[in-house]
C-alpha cells in the first residue's frame, strides 16, 4: 500500500555517507549461547506453558502443605468421601418466638448421609440423628424442626421435607476441603500436593543420579575407548536387556516398600540411557583438536573429560534428562500403583490413583484429581523437553 | 516389470543365504552370558532379602522353620543352592512356590501365559498396524489437519500414564456406559480397554517415530531420484520411501515388547486379568520369592531372544547395516 500524499523530498536511493563507528554498530544485542537457546525457547509456547507449570508445581508442593490446615495423614471419619462439590438444600422454618431457622445441607449420594454446610459452602459437619428404615429404605431426619426424609428405594436418591419431593438449590463448590475427602476423610488437596513432593523428588534424584553417574560412566567409557570401554558397555548392555521397571521391582523386593528404597531403587538403575548417549557424544568429540591440544598441554583425562568434552556434550545431555525425569516420575507412581512405592499414610500420585479405583463407582473425584496431575505433569515435562530439544539443537527440528 | 530398484536383489531368500553365522554365533553367546547374569543377579538379591523367605507376622516354630528349609533345599550352602538353582534352570525347571504348596513356578507361568500372550500379541499387532498407518498418514499431511490430529492423539498416549487411562477408560466406558466388561476375557469386548491400555504409549511412540521417519525419508535424494525415473508414485513410496523409513521403527520393536510385559503388570491388576504379570504382582506382595526369581528369569530370557530377533530382521531391512559391531 502506498500513501499517495506522501511526498519524496530527497532521493530514497542516496547513498548514505560511510562514517566508521556507524559500521561498527551490531544490529541487534550480542546473545551468547544459552541466550540463543533461551529466545528459541520462550518462542515455544507448549514448552513455555510446561516450564511454568512445573514451576508452579515446585512452588505449590514446597509452600502448600505449609500453608494447609490439613495434614496428609489427619484423618476424620465422620466427614469421609466429602465431593469437592454439592449441591445443597436449604430447609426453614420459623419457631414460635418468631426466630427464623434456616438450615443448609446436601446429599452425599455415595454413602447417603446428610452434612450440613453453611451459606458460604464451608462444612459444619455430619447430621446425626437420623432414624433409619431399613424396610422402606429411607432415613428420616430432623433437620430445622422439619422432617427431612432421604428415600434411597430408588435411584436417584430423592429427598422429602415435610413429606414434599424438594430439588436442592444449585451447585456450590466445598470451600472446607477443595478437593474433597478420601475414604478415611482426609483432605485429598493436601494428600495431591505430598504426592506432587514425592513426584519432584524422584525427578530430582534421577536428574543427580543421571548426572554423577551417568555421565561420568558414559565419559570415562567413551575416552578410555577400546578394552575398558567394551567391558563398561557390556554391563551397560546386559543391564539394559532387561526394562528398567522390572529391576526397581526387584530392588523394592530386597529394600522393602518405602519412599527411601523407591528413591534408591530408581537412583541405582536410572543412568544406564545416559551412559550410553553420553558415550556416543564423547566418541565423537574426542576427535576434535581441542582435545589433542588440551592433551598436549598436560592435561589429565578427568579434567579433559569434565572440562573440555562433557561441556561440549551438554545439549544431549539436557535433552536426554527431560525424557528421563518424565519417565522416573511415571515409574514411581507406577511402582506405588501396583503397591511396590511409598506406604500409607504418605500419599504418591499413584497410591491415590489405585485407592481411588476401589471406590471410582461412587466418588469419581477421588480419581480425577490425582489422574490429571500425573497427566499434567507429564504433559508439561514431555512439552518442556521437546522445546529444549528442538532450541538446543535446531537442526533437528522437524 | 524389470526394473531395478535399489533394494530389490535384497530379498529374504537370498538374505538368508548369506546369513552371517559368525555374527549370530557371536550375539547367541552373549545371549547366554546375559542371562547368566541375570540369573546370577536376581538369585543374589532375592537371597539378601533380609529374613528368610519363610518370616512372616507369625511367628514359626524353630522347627517348623528348619523343616521348611530342608524341605526347599535352603539349608545347604548358598553356592551350593547357587549351582543347584543354575542346573535347574538349565533343565527348564524353575522350582517350587514357597507361598503355595504343590505348585511350581513353571505351572504358574504356564497358568498365565495365555492370557498375557494373547494382550500382549494383540497389543503388539496395535502398535504395529495402528501406529504405523496412522504415522505415515501424519506424514504424508504434513502440517494439515490429519497431521495436527494425529499428532495430538499420540501426545496425549506419550504423556498420559497408561494406569491413568486403563483407570479412566474403566470409568467411562465400563462403568458409565456399560459398553464393555468392566473384568475378565470371557467376551471379546473384554479385550479392547486392556488392549488399548497396553498400547496406548508405544502406539503413539511409532506413530510420531514413523512419522519424523518417513519425513526425514522423503528429503532423501534417492527418493528425487527415483521420482526423476517416472516411477510410479505410489512404487516410489512403498519401495523406498517406507522401506527406508521403516527401520527406526524396527529397532523400537524390542523395547516395545519389553515394555509391554512391564505394562502388564498394572493392566492385568486393573482388569483382573489372570495373567503372568499378575501372578508376578501377587508373588512380590506375598514375598514368594522363588517364584519373583522364576519369572523375572522367564521376563529376561524372553526379551534377550526378542532382542535377537529384532536385530535379526534388522539385517533384513537395512543391507548396509554392518555386521561386526564396532568395537
Amino acid at each position: 500500500m502506498s500513501n499517495p500524499d506522501m511526498k519524496l523530498t530527497e532521493n530514497p536511493w542516496a547513498l548514505l555517507e560511510l562514517k566508521a563507528d556507524a559500521a561498527e554498530v551490531i544490529a541487534s544485542p550480542a546473545r551468547g549461547y544459552w541466550g540463543d537457546v533461551w529466545a528459541r525457547l520462550r518462542a515455544r509456547k507448549p514448552a513455555m506453558v510446561g516450564l511454568v507449570f512445573i514451576v508452579l508445581l515446585i512452588l505449590a508442593a514446597v509452600f502448600g502443605p505449609m500453608i494447609s490446615p490439613y495434614s496428609y495423614f489427619e484423618q476424620n471419619l465422620k466427614l469421609s468421601n466429602i465431593q469437592p462439590i454439592f449441591n445443597p438444600y436449604t430447609v426453614s422454618t420459623t419457631d414460635e418466638d418468631g426466630t427464623p431457622e434456616t438450615a443448609h445441607f446436601f446429599l452425599n449420594a455415595g454413602n447417603f448421609n446428610l452434612y450440613e454446610v453453611d451459606a458460604r459452602g464451608a462444612l459444619i459437619g455430619l447430621i446425626r440423628g437420623g432414624r433409619k428404615d431399613m424396610a422402606m429404605r429411607r432415613t428420616t431426619y430432623q433437620i430445622a424442626g422439619q422432617a427431612v426424609v432421604v428415600d434411597y428405594s430408588q435411584q436417584p436418591t430423592r429427598l422429602f421435607v415435610d413429606d414434599v419431593e424438594t430439588r436442592p438449590g444449585g451447585w456450590q463448590w466445598n470451600k472446607t476441603y477443595w478437593f474433597g475427602t478420601d475414604q478415611l476423610g482426609r483432605d485429598v488437596l493436601v494428600r495431591q500436593l505430598y504426592g506432587a513432593r514425592i513426584s519432584l523428588l524422584v525427578a530430582f534424584v534421577a536428574t543427580i543420579v543421571n548426572f554423577f553417574i551417568g555421565v561420568l560412566y558414559g565419559g570415562i567409557s567413551g575416552y578410555a575407548g577400546g578394552r575398558v570401554d567394551a567391558v563398561m558397555m557390556r554391563i551397560v548392555e546386559v543391564i539394559a536387556t532387561i526394562p528398567l521397571t522390572l529391576y526397581v521391582i526387584l530392588m523394592m523386593v530386597v529394600l522393602q516398600s518405602g519412599l527411601i528404597s523407591v528413591v534408591l531403587a530408581i537412583g541405582t538403575v536410572f543412568w544406564v540411557d545416559m551412559a550410553r548417549i553420553v558415550r556416543g557424544q564423547i566418541l565423537t568429540l574426542k576427535q576434535s583438536d581441542y582435545v589433542d591440544a588440551a592433551r598436549t598441554m598436560g592435561a589429565r583425562p578427568g579434567r579433559i573429560i569434565v572440562r573440555h568434552l562433557l561441556p561440549n556434550a551438554v545439549g544431549p545431555i539436557l535433552v536426554t534428562l527431560t525424557m528421563l525425569i518424565p519417565s522416573a516420575i511415571f515409574i514411581e507412581s507406577f511402582m506405588s500403583f501396583i503397591g511396590l512405592g511409598v506406604t500409607p499414610p504418605l500419599a504418591s500420585w499413584g497410591t491415590l490413583t489405585s485407592n481411588a479405583v476401589e471406590t471410582m463407582r461412587a466418588y469419581p473425584h477421588q480419581l480425577l484429581f490425582p489422574a490429571a496431575a500425573i497427566s499434567l505433569t507429564m504433559f508439561a515435562f514431555n512439552f518442556l523437553g521437546d522445546g529444549l530439544r528442538d532450541a538446543l539443537d535446531p537442526r533437528l527440528r522437524k | 516389470m524389470t526394473q531395478t530398484t535399489l533394494h530389490a536383489n535384497s530379498g529374504f531368500g537370498r538374505w538368508l543365504g548369506k546369513l552371517p553365522l559368525g555374527y549370530i554365533l557371536r550375539r547367541a553367546l552373549m545371549m547366554l552370558v546375559t542371562l547368566w547374569a541375570i540369573i546370577t543377579l536376581t538369585f543374589i538379591m532375592m537371597h539378601a532379602v533380609p529374613g528368610g523367605p519363610f518370616v512372616s507376622e507369625r511367628m514359626m516354630a524353630p522347627e517348623i522353620e528348619a523343616a521348611l528349609n530342608a524341605k526347599f533345599g535352603l539349608d545347604a550352602p548358598l553356592w551350593q543352592q547357587y549351582f543347584n538353582y543354575l542346573g535347574g534352570v538349565l533343565s527348564f525347571d524353575l522350582g517350587p512356590s514357597f507361598k503355595y504348596p504343590g505348585v511350581s513356578v513353571n505351572q504358574m507361568i504356564a497358568d498365565g501365559l495365555a492370557v498375557t500372550a494373547q494382550t500382549g500379541l494383540l497389543a503388539v499387532l496395535a502398535v504395529v498396524a495402528v501406529g504405523v498407518p496412522l504415522g505415515i498418514i501424519a506424514g504424508l499431511n504434513r502440517n494439515r489437519w490429519p497431521d495436527t490430529a494425529v499428532m495430538m492423539l499420540a501426545t496425549v498416549g506419550v504423556a498420559v500414564p497408561s494406569y491413568v487411562i486403563a483407570t479412566v477408560m474403566l470409568y467411562v466406558f465400563a462403568l458409565r456406559l456399560g459398553w464393555v466388561p468392566t473384568f475378565g476375557l470371557d467376551d471379546w469386548r473384554g479385550y479392547i480397554l486392556p488392549v488399548i491400555a497396553l498400547s496406548g504409549f508405544w502406539l503413539s511412540f511409532v506413530a510420531r517415530l514413523t512419522r519424523s521417519s518417513l519425513l526425514e525419508t522423503l528429503d532423501q535424494d534417492y527418493m528425487t531420484t527415483a521420482r526423476a525415473k517416472g516411477l510410479r508414485p505410489g512404487q516410489i513410496l512403498i519401495k523406498h520411501g517406507l522401506r527406508n523409513s521403516l527401520i527406526p521403527v524396527v529397532t523400537v520393536l524390542g523395547p516395545v515388547v519389553a515394555n509391554l510385559l512391564t505394562g502388564s503388570f498394572v493392566i492385568e491388576q486393573i482388569f483382573a486379568l489372570p495373567g503372568i504379570g499378575r501372578h508376578f504382582v501377587l508373588s512380590i506382595t506375598n514375598r514368594d520369592y522363588t517364584a519373583i526369581m522364576g519369572i523375572t528369569i522367564f521376563y529376561a530370557a524372553f526379551l534377550i531372544f526378542m532382542i535377537f530377533i529384532v536385530d535379526m530382521l534388522y539385517l533384513w531391512l537395512d543391507p548396509r547395516i554392518k555386521l561386526e559391531d564396532s568395537e
